[in-house]
Formats: structure tokens, C-alpha cells, sequence
């Protein structure tokens, strides 16, 4: 206590001589009275000698106060017993509250040969020390900071631990980490001052530490877009040969086929003329599908420290890059990383070479009849063109054709980009792709660097290889061909191509690398065993990276000692396709034949580079733009799709920031996936779809490091579109007749009811089935029919007739010339006896109301009023998403729908279902309801009765839950009512919510985010009593848990309630029903009652 | 600040709360400004600015207090300690009062600086509770008293003859609580709150 009270009188002092500083620049007129004041009111040691000699100005006097402080630091420094030097040169400015504080932080200082500065100087301090700063300090931390380092106390203290100076870095301030100006200008500065030994050992960490707060990161990119940029790029790329493309996918998609297949324009048309009927080249419809090949999918080549590190001296900004490269700081992310992404642009240059040549695609499939037929001696071409990338960019500057060149991302000169492609006298001198440009300076100091030229490539060529079968083109010499095809590549684009020729399209490719650079090579049958022999198995197409690694484990390095290996024992080791693939291969076997196109079977998008979020917002914001391509990706290639799959790379727990600047790192890989019913590329579906599927992996936003969404089951949109237009058409009859819509509509009731009688009411299936019966009905009417006479009268239902809605009675009875009320009249009669008749009438109509958003929403809608065209697209969604989960997680068949009420689902199917399933379907009944509400009641009033049995859903679910809530809602670590809460589409959110911010965080921390998103939910949603119920058990239940040990929580998280009882109704029932129980638990345990102001 | 390494964690906990009453009861006492502010000098401790009583008795009285707790704060025999205000008829007016949990089967040791910043919070709070509070008449006194779970048996130890039973009365109609701070961790839970007497009862004062 004596110590401390001590310490703090000093600190006193300090204050004290502070405020007295601002007393002093406030009243700068009277300095020489006031130092005369200070002197004799000081109580510090150096009053006397300031008493003596009142200062000139202020300035004096701080540069004597500063002095003296710095002397008596000295002398105590002396006196204290030095140990080790370990903060020699560093000098800190301590502000504000630190843990440990100010003077204990002097202390250490005193003791490990550091300084302390009492007040802030440019010039004295290197190092400030702060745990919290102000935001206005924040915002403008070059003036706070004069750009050094903001670092926490643990940096000191873990020093002195560590018994050397430890890097400041990796514990810069994390709120000023993400503004700091810029890294590389604190080296430069700092140097000097830190020993040699400090300053690399910084330079190590400044890789983990950027990685460590992305938003710093963000922002430092925002400063510096041109080396960020560049980083960018060395990450996105993949260490491969641009040239060699299809061996950086077999790289990156082992089990797939190579892609290699470029065609040249120019190739194409000289192919053309040379051998018509073999519509060679086109083989070009690979094996993937061209949009899975994402740049981010570089999983394996992470950077080293050494090389992220260097990118940060380095200052030039070129201004080449000005967007910035992350989710949190690029708006256009998605866009951009697309738009800039190399792989990208070769992964879909088919769709845009298709699109170029759309006759002669279609004519493709034709033309390969099984040409590959064993019997028949095979010829395959391989054209490639010469380091392609390299090619286009210097075939207008000959004075370049014979020196190193190479093409990346980014021309900067400090040589912090990667290399994509080189010629080959840049590759005699050992440069690769994947370089980085320094280290290829350094091997090749005139090396000469050109960035892509996206444009060019597109123009010249689309891409750079082909194959061509001419087995039956009865060509004499293929050789000789091969050279005409090259020496006319030449003469059109000014660029060199290597030819290959072989039996396969996998030794055509390999005689093809031989034959490289500028040159042409036959490997005739004969031959294939000696060139394999001692080729190296990662020539082999599919054989990448990993599985080379593998294969050296065996010490299998070339393709004759794979051969060594059965195929059984390979397929063992790498599974059937793999194991089949290298034993084929390396005996120089390949099946696939040139020219098939493989349809795409699902198109998609990742981004596994530069994903961080800081909040929903952000992931949704992200999403709609990945979806947004997406779309255009399908549009692109003409197709729709109806499942969607969503996967997510969540950093798995242990992670660290991973190696490769903004990389994904160390992820588990989830996905999700839902079909629905109707083929679509439409955004906003697949918007809509893709927030419900996020929805289901419960996941924390921050710890998402990529996200890919996949579309399959693709349909060709043509056909649907046709689909399309004739419900369209059909659409348009309906609204100019909208009576005989309605006649129809009873008409379409009246025969599904006959269904129905024969079935069983009230049986889900049948009603499904007899749905797609009067629907059929429905069409015909419509299309085939559309002044149809009405039934006669004896076929009408008198059930039926009776339970329409009014308008459409009348207008039936018009059209029956008054007859029905007879009719009916008649009937009630008849009708007594069978009473189970009304019953199926009221099961059909629901029934109807399921199916129709299903089979096809638009012309119930329609119907009851043309006007809500905006609707209709609302319930096609809702409709899709209920029908996929249906067909996701129960038996009933695909064709059947959710029912609009609970009350008609087996209560034990619904709790068997899983819990995120059941979530989504409840959560659609009510809108489904809702949407049917809101379209109907104008109309047919009659129908809000069956609606409102729909309306009881959200009632229902929670009341079937409601006995398990007796017991500990707040029990474990993720408290149980979390999944209660599912099941309530407006209460879900506040599980969402609470999820998001962490299970451990307090409800009141929860409740003003969920307030105020419920506020939206309230006004569309009505207040039901279980609802209600559900919230006010929660809260006593909290209120349970917390009231012994957190009362001020409860309190908070009352005042909370309170404020927006006010707003809302919800809010204002479930304040009232709570608080007599919370003033009696408050009563009990603290003798009073909360004190609600 | 030093401690002793044999201590129990709640010991530990009780002689940082110990010190955390001291600190906090000469807080009231300077936020309800019974003594004129010159009585109070500004300290700092665990890094927050805080008042610390001049007059030296003043300053003992708190002192000897809450050090006077500290015992039965081990044994986690002291419910409450509060600090009540009242008026010339000894009817009390306002009361801060500290509840207190000591987990005694809490076994791990206890972090010194976690203790120190949610106790700081406490500080931090109070300074900023005066809307929270009732002006209070001049002339009024004030005391602090300590709620026992069960009452020393005087005689048995010097700490529990310096105790004394309060003379101060009790409210007869139901309380308001206005909480102000809480803090639950191991092996120390501490409620901060504020009791007045109901609306019909300070009125009649």
C-alpha cells in the first residue's frame, strides 16, 4: 500500500505539472508570473532550482523540466543495479492507462538501460506505449504517433522475459495497427536506432502481424495500392508455367483431365480448311467446367515470410492497381478479383471463344463418331504455342525476340512480382514461372519484364494450344503437316508454336515438350516406350505437385519405375481413377479422344483469396456479388441450374494466419447445397438461396476464408426459356380473361375435388398427385380451350360451389344464368350425408396453395390479382426454397409441398428432422402463408379462413416445443434455447445474433442488435401469444441464471426491454408478462425492487 | 501490491477487495459530498483517479473498517458491505451497498491484474453514477456497515469486538435498487447497487 501510494504521489506530480502545461499555452500572455507560480507551488525536487530562475517562456522551461527528468532518470538508473541492456536505444512515451502502469513500465526501463520520456517527443521517444487509445487519436495517429510505433506494454514485459529486445511488431497497438501509415517507413526511420539484430528480426515478423489484423491490412492497402497489388498477384498466381497450362490445372485438379486444349483462331480456321470432317480442335470441351479453374484455388504455393516481407520497402506506386484486394476494404471485391485473375481468364476463355464460334460448336459433336476406335491407328496433333504469354506481348517489338523476357503481374521494379511466363532464353537462364521477378533479376539482370496484356491475348489468340485428330484425314506425312500448321501460326500472329505428334492425346502433348521451343516432334508407337522410360512422372498431364510428392516417397521419379508399380497397388495407393490414370499413362495409354465436348456439369465461383468479413454485412454484401457472377457465368453459358451448393473454408480453430498474404490458410471445407424445382440464373433467387444456405452452417463470418458457390444440375436455359415463354403466354390470355380464369379456377376445384374424393382426405400424397392432375386440367382450359363451356350443373360439387368465395360464386352463377343457387339449394340437402366431401374440398384448396407456388406461382397469383407482379417473384422464391428443403429432408416426394400449416405435418416427422432443416421449413411456412395472405383476401375473402390456419404456424412450432423449455435454456456453451429459437422465424434471429457475437457474450450486449433488426420483423409480423411465451421464458430464465451474480446485466437488459416496449407491441407484451417476475426474483434476493426509471 | 505466495486465492481476492472498499467507500463518500471536496486529494490507484480522504481520520475510519473486514471477508462470512447515508433521525436516505459472494471451493489462483481491471470498472462507474443518486439534505451522517451471513460471536477475536450493531433504522416499506456495477468471477462476485427507500417513504421524510 506504502509503495503504491508513493508511486501514485509522483505520477501526481506529473499530472499535475500537465494540466499545469495547459493552464500555460492557454494563458501565454503571462508566462513569467505563472512559471513563478509553478516554482512555488511544485512540490517536486527540482522547485528550487525554477524558483531561482523564473524561465523566459515556456519552452525554457519544459526544455529544463525535461532535462532535470531526464537527469534524475539517469542517476536512478545509475543507482538501480543494471542488469542486462536490453532496451538500450529504446526510449518509450507511455500514454495513458497501461497494464502494467506508467511508473512500474519507468521502472523496468530504469532497469534494463531503456529511457522513459515523461513527455512526448518526436525526437527522444522510439517506442509509444499504450493499450487504449481515443478514437480521435486513432484517426489521426500520424499527429499522436509521429509515426512511431504504438506498442502494448506486454511487449516490454515479454522482453524482459525473453531477456532481449523482442520485435515491437507482432504487439503494435491492434487499433493502430490497422491505421498505421506504413510499415517500410518505420524501418527506414527506426534502423538507426534499433540494433541490426532488432531490425531483421522485426522484418520476420511483420509478416505474421500483418496477417494478424486484417483491417490493418486493408488499410495499409488503401495507402499503398501498388504494392499491395503486387502482393496480390504473387499470391493469386500459381508457381507454374504460364505456357504449360494444362499442367498448373493437373496441379490444381488432380483427379481431372488436363485441360489443355487452346485452339488458336487462326489454328482453327487453317484446320478447317485442311480437314474439314475431322472438326478436330474443338476437343476443346475439357473436362471441367471451365469456371471451377479459380485462381484462388493456388492452394499450394504459399509465399514465404522472407518474400511478403520484401514487399513492404518497397515505395513506388505505380498506380497500376488501385483497387484494393480485400472483401473488407474492395466493395467490388468479387468483381475485381475476377476481372484480374489470370487463371481466370484462361479457365473461361472457352465460353468467350465458344460464344466467337457458335456455329462451329454445334457441329462439333457430329463430327467425332468414336474416332478413337482401337483398330484404326490413331494420329493426334498437339499444337502449343511458344511461351505464349511471352509471345504476344513481344511479337511487335523484334528487337526483344532474342532476350530474356518474361511477363507478370506487375512491372515494378523492386521485383516483388511473380513471374507468369518466360521465353526461352529467359528460361536458359533458369528463370521459371512462378519466380518472383527479383529473384529472376538477380539470375538475369537484363531481364526484361512486360505485365498481361489481356486484351492482346484475346485479340491474337484465345488461347495457346490445340489438338487435332487427323486419324482419318489420310494425311501421308503428319510432320509435315505439323510444320504447315506452325508456319502458318507464324505468319498470322508473329508468334512461335511447337507441335507434338503421337497415337494420344497424351503423347502428342509430351512429344510436344520435347519438341519446345519452336520445333515439332513424332513419337511414333514404336517409340513411346523409350521416351517414356525416362521422362519424369510430373511431365505426365495429372500429376501434380502432391502427387509427385507421393510418388518420390516411393521413389518413383520417372515413368518407367512407375511402370515398375501394378496398377492394382497404384490404385491402392491412389484410388481407382488416379491409380488407373498413372498406370496408363506411363505407358503411354490415353482414351480420351480429341473433340468431345463434355457439358458443363455445374458452374461456380470461388474466392479463397482475400476473404475476410468483419460482420454479416459484409459476407452478405459478398455474396451478392459472388452471386452476381455466378449469374452472369450461367448466362454466359446459357445454361440454368437447379442445385446450388454453397461451400465455405472456415479457418479451422488452431489456424494461424496462414503463410500467403491473405490467404486461406488452414480451412476446413464445408458445404451445403439445395435443389429447387425450377432451373434458374436468376440473381436475386440465387441471392435469396444463397443467404438461407449461409444460414445453415451457423458459422462465424470472421472465421470464413473463402467461399465458392456452385451451380448444378444445369439445364439448357433455351428450353426453359421457352417453358418460360409459354407460361408467358399463357400468363397473358389469363389476365385479359380473368372471369374465365376464375371459371376455370372453380372449375380446376371441382375436378381436383373429385380426386379427392376417391383418395382419403387429408393424405399429403394424394393431394400432391391430384394436383398434377388439375393442373394438367388447368392448362388445357387454358391453352387449348379458352371459351370452354362450363360442366354441366350434375358434374359440379355442390360442396365445392358452396365454399367459394362469393365474387366467384356470383360469377359463376352468372355464368351457370342463376341456375347454381338452385343448384345448391339442392344440394345441402344431399350434402349431410356426406359430409367427409367438405372436408377434402378444404384440404384441396390448401393443397392448391402449396402446389402452385411450386408448379407454377405465377398464375395463382395471377388470378387473384394481376397487379402483385412483384409478388409472384417472391413466392417463386419462397417456393423454391420450401420445395428444395422438402425434397432435402423428408419422404415426402418431390412433387409434394409444405403444407401452409403445421397442423397437417406429422409432429414426430417434423421433430426427426434436423434441426437447420426444420428451421428453413418453418421459417417458409409463414412467409408462404403470408405472401397468400396478402395476394388473396382483395379477391376471395372466403380463403382467409383457410389462411388463417396457416397463420397458426409460428404458433404451433413453438408450441410443441415449448414443454422441453421447463429446464435450463441456458445451460452449456451453446444454450439450448438457441435451438428452440429456430423454430420462430422472428426469435431465430436473436439466436443468429447471439451466435454471431460469440456464445460467452452477455444477452444485453445481444438484445439493442436484435431490437432493432426485430423492429423490421415487427411491423410485417404479427405478435403470437406462444411467441410471446417463448421470449419471456428466455428472459426468466436469464434472469434466473444471472440475478445472483450479475444483477446490473439483468438490469441493463431490462432497461433495454423497456425502451423498446415503447416502439413495440411485441416487446411491450413480453415487458409486461416479465415483470412481475423479475421484481419477485429481484425481491428475493436482494430484499427491493429494480428501480425502473 | 505484492502478495504472498502461500495466500489462498481468497485470501488473495479478499485483501485486493479489501483495498478495492477502501478506495471505493471514500469514492462515495466524495461523490455524495458530505465533506466539503478540499477533504479529498486526488490518488491514483490501479491506474483510475480516484480521491483518497485527507483528514487523517476520515481516512482511518475507512481504513480500519473495511481492514476490520477482512478476516471474515476470507471466510466469506461478510454478505454485504454498505455504506449508508442518513439523516439526523438516523432514517437511512440512500445506501450503497457491495454484495458479496467469496466462492470458498474455488481452488485456482487468482489473477491479480484480471481482479484489478473489473474492480476498475467499479471505480470507473461509480465516478459517473451521481444522476444515479438522491441529493442528500445537509447535515446528514453516514456510516458503513457490514451484513454478516451469520454474527460473530463477540469475544472470540479482537476482529469481531470491533464491531458494533448499527443504530441506524430500518426501511419499513419495500426498496428500489438501481444497480451500478457487477462483477461475477471466481473466487470473487461483487454487486454494486444503490438501495432507496419506496417513492410514499421519502416523501414523508
Amino acid at each position: 500500500m506504502d509503495s503504491r501510494l508513493s508511486n501514485s504521489s509522483s505520477s501526481t506530480h506529473h499530472s499535475n505539472s500537465k494540466k499545469r502545461k495547459k493552464n500555460a499555452t492557454a494563458n501565454n500572455t503571462n508566462q513569467k508570473t505563472l512559471g513563478v507560480a509553478w516554482g512555488s507551488k511544485s512540490l517536486s525536487a527540482s522547485s528550487c532550482s525554477s524558483r531561482k530562475s523564473p524561465f523566459s517562456d515556456f519552452s525554457s522551461y519544459m526544455a529544463h523540466k525535461n532535462c532535470k527528468l531526464q537527469n534524475q532518470f539517469d542517476s536512478e538508473a545509475s543507482a538501480s543495479a543494471a542488469r542486462k541492456p536490453i532496451f538500450s536505444g529504446v526510449s518509450i512515451f507511455v500514454d495513458g492507462f497501461t497494464v502494467p502502469s506508467s511508473q512500474e513500465l519507468r521502472g523496468y526501463m530504469l532497469k534494463y538501460d531503456g529511457r522513459f520520456e515523461n513527455y512526448f517527443s518526436r525526437h527522444c521517444v522510439t517506442h509509444i506505449i499504450c493499450s487504449n487509445l481515443p478514437d480521435s487519436k486513432v484517426k489521426n495517429i500520424r499527429a499522436f504517433s509521429a509515426g512511431l510505433p504504438v506498442v502494448k506494454p506486454t511487449w516490454i514485459l515479454d522482453s524482459i522475459a525473453a531477456n532481449r529486445l523482442l520485435s515491437w511488431v507482432p504487439y503494435q497497438l491492434e487499433q493502430v495497427a490497422s491505421n498505421q501509415p506504413k510499415l517500410s517507413a518505420f524501418f527506414t526511420l527506426k534502423s538507426s536506432k534499433m540494433s541490426e539484430d532488432t531490425f531483421t528480426n522485426a522484418l520476420c515478423q511483420v509478416e505474421p502481424d500483418v496477417q494478424d489484423s486484417f483491417p490493418r491490412v486493408g488499410q495499409l492497402k488503401e495507402r499503398h495500392p501498388s504494392e499491395v497489388g503486387e502482393m496480390v498477384e504473387v499470391c493469386r498466381q500459381i508457381s507454374n508455367e504460364s505456357n504449360d497450362i494444362s499442367s498448373k490445372k493437373t496441379d490444381v485438379f488432380m483427379m481431372e483431365e488436363p485441360i489443355g486444349e487452346r485452339v488458336i483462331c487462326d489454328e482453327e480456321k487453317l484446320a478447317e480448311a485442311n480437314s474439314s470432317e475431322t472438326n478436330n480442335e474443338r476437343n476443346t470441351e475439357g473436362e471441367l467446367d471451365p469456371t471451377y479453374q479459380e485462381p484462388s484455388t493456388s492452394f499450394s504455393i504459399p509465399c514465404s515470410d522472407n518474400q511478403n516481407v520484401h514487399q513492404f520497402p518497397s515505395s513506388e506506386a505505380t498506380g497500376s492497381s488501385k483497387q484494393c484486394h480485400s472483401t473488407l476494404t474492395d466493395p467490388n471485391f468479387v468483381e475485381n478479383y475476377f476481372k484480374n485473375s489470370r487463371l481466370h481468364f484462361i479457365g473461361t476463355w472457352r465460353q468467350r471463344y465458344r460464344k466467337r464460334f457458335p456455329t462451329l460448336s454445334t457441329g462439333l459433336n457430329n463430327g467425332i463418331s468414336n474416332s478413337n476406335k482401337s483398330d484404326i491407328k490413331s494420329v493426334i496433333l498437339h499444337v502449343d504455342m511458344d511461351c505464349f504469354f511471352v509471345s504476344v506481348v513481344i511479337r511487335n517489338k523484334p528487337a526483344l525476340f532474342d532476350k530474356p523476357v518474361a511477363v507478370c503481374h506487375s512491372n515494378n521494379s523492386k521485383g516483388t512480382s511473380e513471374i507468369s511466363s518466360a521465353n526461352y532464353p529467359a528460361r536458359s537462364y533458369g528463370i521459371r514461372a512462378g519466380m518472383f521477378v527479383r529473384d529472376a533479376k538477380a539470375l538475369c539482370p537484363h531481364l526484361v519484364t512486360f505485365p498481361y496484356n489481356f486484351e492482346a491475348y484475346e485479340e491474337a489468340v484465345s488461347c495457346d494450344e490445340a489438338f487435332l485428330d487427323f486419324t482419318d484425314a489420310m494425311v501421308e506425312d503428319p510432320e509435315l503437316l505439323a510444320s504447315s500448321i506452325r508456319k502458318e501460326i507464324y505468319e498470322t500472329t508473329r508468334c512461335t508454336a511447337s507441335a507434338g505428334i503421337g497415337g494420344n492425346m497424351l503423347m502428342a502433348r509430351i512429344a510436344t515438350r520435347t519438341a519446345k521451343p519452336n520445333g515439332q516432334c513424332y513419337i511414333t508407337p514404336e517409340r513411346v516406350d523409350d521416351h517414356l522410360n525416362q521422362l519424369p512422372v510430373d511431365a505426365l498431364p495429372g500429376i501434380g505437385y502432391v502427387l509427385q510428392e507421393k510418388l518420390k516417397k516411393q521413389s518413383v521419379n520417372t515413368c518407367g519405375q512407375l511402370r515398375m508399380i501394378s496398377k492394382n497397388s497404384l490404385q491402392k495407393e491412389y484410388g481407382m481413377k488416379t491409380g488407373e490414370m498413372l498406370w496408363n499413362y506411363s505407358r503411354g495409354i490415353d482414351y480420351r479422344s480429341v473433340g468431345i465436348i463434355q457439358e458443363c456439369k455445374s458452374i461456380g465461383a470461388d474466392v479463397n483469396w482475400g476473404v475476410r468479413f468483419r460482420d454479416m454485412k459484409d459476407c452478405e454484401h459478398f455474396l451478392i456479388n459472388l452471386c452476381k457472377e455466378v449469374s452472369l457465368r450461367l448466362q454466359c453459358c446459357g445454361v440454368q441450374g437447379r442445385t446450388f451448393t454453397l461451400k465455405i473454408k472456415k479457418r479451422r480453430k488452431d489456424a494461424d494466419e496462414p503463410a500467403k498474404f491473405m490467404g486461406c490458410g488452414d480451412c476446413e471445407n464445408l458445404s451445403h447445397s439445395v435443389t429447387i424445382p425450377l432451373a434458374t440464373e436468376n440473381v436475386e433467387i440465387l441471392q435469396r438461396i444463397v443467404k438461407q444456405l449461409l444460414g445453415c452452417f451457423y458459422i462465424d463470418v470472421k472465421e470464413i476464408r473463402g467461399i465458392g458457390l456452385h451451380v448444378s444440375r444445369l439445364e439448357n436455359a433455351d428450353t426453359s426459356k421457352q417453358e418460360k415463354y409459354t407460361l408467358k403466354s399463357w400468363l397473358t390470355s389469363g389476365s385479359a380473361s380473368v372471369e374465365k380464369q376464375k371459371y376455370h379456377m372453380g372449375h380446376n376445384k371441382h375436378n381436383s375435388d373429385c380426386a379427392n374424393c376417391a383418395s382419403s382426405h387429408g393424405c399429403i400424397h394424394s393431394q400432391g398427385s391430384s394436383f398434377q392432375i388439375d393442373n394438367k386440367i388447368l392448362n388445357i382450359h387454358v391453352s387449348g380451350d379458352p371459351i370452354s363451356t362450363p360442366p354441366p350443373l350434375c358434374q359440379l360439387d355442390v360442396e365445392v360451389i358452396r365454399n367459394l368465395p362469393s365474387e366467384v360464386f356470383s360469377e359463376l352463377n352468372e355464368i351457370y344464368g342463376g341456375k347454381l343457387i338452385d343448384f345448391i339449394a339442392k344440394g345441402k340437402g344431399k350434402c349431410e350425408s356426406s359430409s367427409s366431401l367438405g372436408n377434402s374440398l378444404e384440404d384441396d384448396a390448401t393443397c392448391k396453395e402449396e402446389d402452385l407456388p411450386y408448379s407454377d406461382p405465377i398464375p395463382l397469383n395471377q388470378i387473384f390479382s394481376e397487379n402483385k407482379a412483384m409478388q409472384h417473384e417472391r413466392v417463386l422464391g419462397s417456393g423454391h426454397g420450401s420445395c428444395s428443403q422438402v425434397t432435402h429432408n423428408s419422404n415426402i416426394e418431390r412433387d409434394d409441398l409444405l403444407p401452409s400449416s403445421l397442423s397437417q405435418i406429422d409432429a414426430s416427422v417434423l421433430q426427426q428432422i434436423p434441426e437447420d432443416l426444420k428451421a428453413v421449413i418453418l421459417e417458409h411456412l409463414p412467409a408462404h402463408r403470408a405472401q397468400d395472405f396478402c395476394s388473396t383476401p382483395a379477391i376471395c375473402p372466403g380463403r382467409i379462413n383457410q389462411d388463417s390456419v396457416g397463420v397458426d404456424t409460428s404458433k404451433n412450432c413453438p408450441g410443441t416445443v415449448n414443454h422441453a423449455l421447463n429446464d435450463s435454456l441456458w445451460a452449456g456453451n451453446l444454450p439450448s434455447w438457441m435451438d428452440k429459437f429456430k423454430d420462430s422465424s422472428c426469435l431465430r434471429k436473436l439466436g443468429e445474433i447471439y451466435h454471431r457475437s460469440g456464445f460467452n457474450s452477455q444477452l444485453s450486449s445481444v438484445l439493442p442488435q436484435f431490437l432493432s433488426e426485430f423492429h423490421h420483423l415487427d411491423l410485417t409480423q404479427e405478435i403470437y401469444d406462444e411467441t410471446v411465451n417463448i421470449m419471456c421464458e428466455l428472459l426468466k430464465q436469464y434472469v434466473k441464471v444471472k440475478i445472483e451474480r450479475d444483477i446490473e446485466e439483468i438490469y441493463i437488459c431490462f432497461r433495454l426491454l423497456k425502451r423498446f416496449a415503447v416502439k413495440s407491441q411485441f416487446f411491450s407484451r413480453v415487458y409486461n408478462d416479465i415483470f412481475p417476475f423479475l421484481q419477485a426474483a429481484v425481491d428475493d434476493n436482494y430484499g427491493g425492487s429494480l428501480f425502473m426509471p | 501490491m505484492q502478495r504472498k505466495e502461500n495466500e489462498t486465492p481468497q485470501g488473495q481476492a479478499a485483501s485486493v477487495l479489501v483495498e478495492f472498499l477502501e478506495v471505493a467507500i471514500t469514492a462515495v463518500v466524495f461523490l455524495k459530498g458530505v465533506y466539503p471536496s478540499g477533504a479529498f486529494e486526488r490518488r491514483r490507484y490501479m491506474n483510475v483517479v480516484v480521491q483518497r480522504a485527507r483528514h487523517p481520520q476520515l481516512r482511518y475510519y475507512i481504513h480500519a473498517t473495511v481492514s476490520g473486514l477482512l478476516p471474515f471477508l476470507q471466510k466469506g462470512m461478510v454478505d454485504r458491505v454498505a455504506v449508508v447515508f442518513f439523516n439526523t433521525d438516523n432514517v437511512p436516505l440512500e445506501k450503497f451497498i457491495f454484495k458479496l459472494t467469496v466462492n470458498q471451493s474455488y481452488g485456482s489462483s487468482v489473477e491479480g491484474v484480471d481482479l484489478q481491471i473489473s474492480l476498475r470498472s467499479f471505480l470507473a462507474k461509480l465516478s459517473v453514477s451521481e444522476s444515479l443518486t438522491k441529493k442528500l439534505p445537509p447535515d446528514c451522517r453516514w456510516e458503513i456497515t457490514g451484513n454478516f451471513q451469520l454474527l460473530p460471536e463477540t469475544g472470540t477475536s479482537k476482529e469481531a469486538n470491533f464491531w458494533i450493531p448499527t443504530d441506524t433504522k430500518q426501511w419499513e416499506q419495500p426498496l428500489f435498487i438501481t444497480p451500478i456495477r457487477s462483477m461475477s468471477s471466481d473466487p470473487l462476485c461483487l454487486q454494486f447497487y444503490i438501495e432507496h427507500p419506496s417513492l410514499s417513504e421519502s416523501s414523508v421524510l
